[in-house]
């Protein structure tokens, strides 16, 4: 079933997605560096943070922000994987890993932000 | 399809014999930054758990994070961020636009844009310890 697996298909939709992903991130990342990471005195202690939650905007940002950046980070990993030529049960442990610690960390993220 | 055997040097000699100009660098570099901003993401959405825990346990975990050691590491990693995102734009004017027809300029751009908004980076970041600096030469 998995004998050519990773080339069914031709992969395009993903090759489209992670551009267009990626040219959304380019912004987010360098803006979130500059707003978050660029000050040390600002944003990081628990009533920030809060503060910053109590805004649906910013609730809303960062389940966009975790959702495009890890899908942006696994579809890129998978891509580097699909170079190689593997067996059928490396490939599919590998997409296995990938897919579920992806939804894991998923999950963890999102229950972080929908905790406030 | 039959596997191919390996070629007669291994996989890592074959590759690491090939020529590499700038722009097999650039995709090397985008691959190796790439995988290590994902591995990131995950620390970083791991660390970020401790909100859920309540006041002190985050503020005693951004304790450490704000310590001269974490502050350096995360200005490093903006460098891998800036290299990423920059070259991304390249490969998306590659790909998009007619930059196979300037790509070898566009990885100065990439490269020069990115030394800038890093040290730019560094000098918002290490803002403090820089005016200290400055002042006991006074």
């Amino acid at each position: 079933m998995y004998k050519h697996s990773g080339s069914r298909g031709s992969g395009a939709p993903g090759w489209v997605l992670q551009r267009i992903t990626g040219i959304l991130l380019v912004v987010v990342v360098i803006g979130h560096y500059f707003v978050m990471h660029s000050d040390p005195a600002s944003g990081h202690t628990y009533a920030a943070v809060l503060a910053r939650m109590h805004h649906p905007f910013w609730k809303m940002f960062d389940l966009t922000f975790i959702t495009v950046g890890l899908w942006h980070g696994l579809n890129g990993t998978w891509g580097i994987f699909r170079d190689y030529k593997m067996k059928p049960a490396v490939s599919l442990t590998i997409y296995g890993i990938i897919i579920l610690s992806g939804i894991a960390f998923w999950v963890l993220g999102v229950n972080t932000i929908l905790s406030f | 399809m039959a596997y191919q055997p390996k070629p007669p040097d291994g996989w890592l000699k074959t590759n690491l014999k090939y020529n590499k100009h700038k722009g097999s660098w650039a995709w090397i570099l985008h691959r190796i930054t790439g995988l290590g901003l994902t591995a990131y993401i995950y620390v970083h959405i791991y660390a970020l758990t401790t909100l859920t825990q309540g006041e002190q346990a985050f503020d005693n975990e951004m304790k450490l994070f704000t310590t001269p050691v974490f502050k350096v590491l995360e200005w490093l990693l903006f460098s891998l961020v800036l290299y990423h995102a920059f070259n991304g734009v390249r490969i998306v004017l590659v790909d998009w636009a007619d930059g196979a027809k300037y790509h070898k300029k566009l990885l100065t751009v990439v490269y020069g844009l990115g030394v800038v908004l890093f040290i730019g980076m560094g000098v918002l970041m290490f803002r403090e310890p820089i005016a200290n600096m400055f002042a006991s030469l006074r």
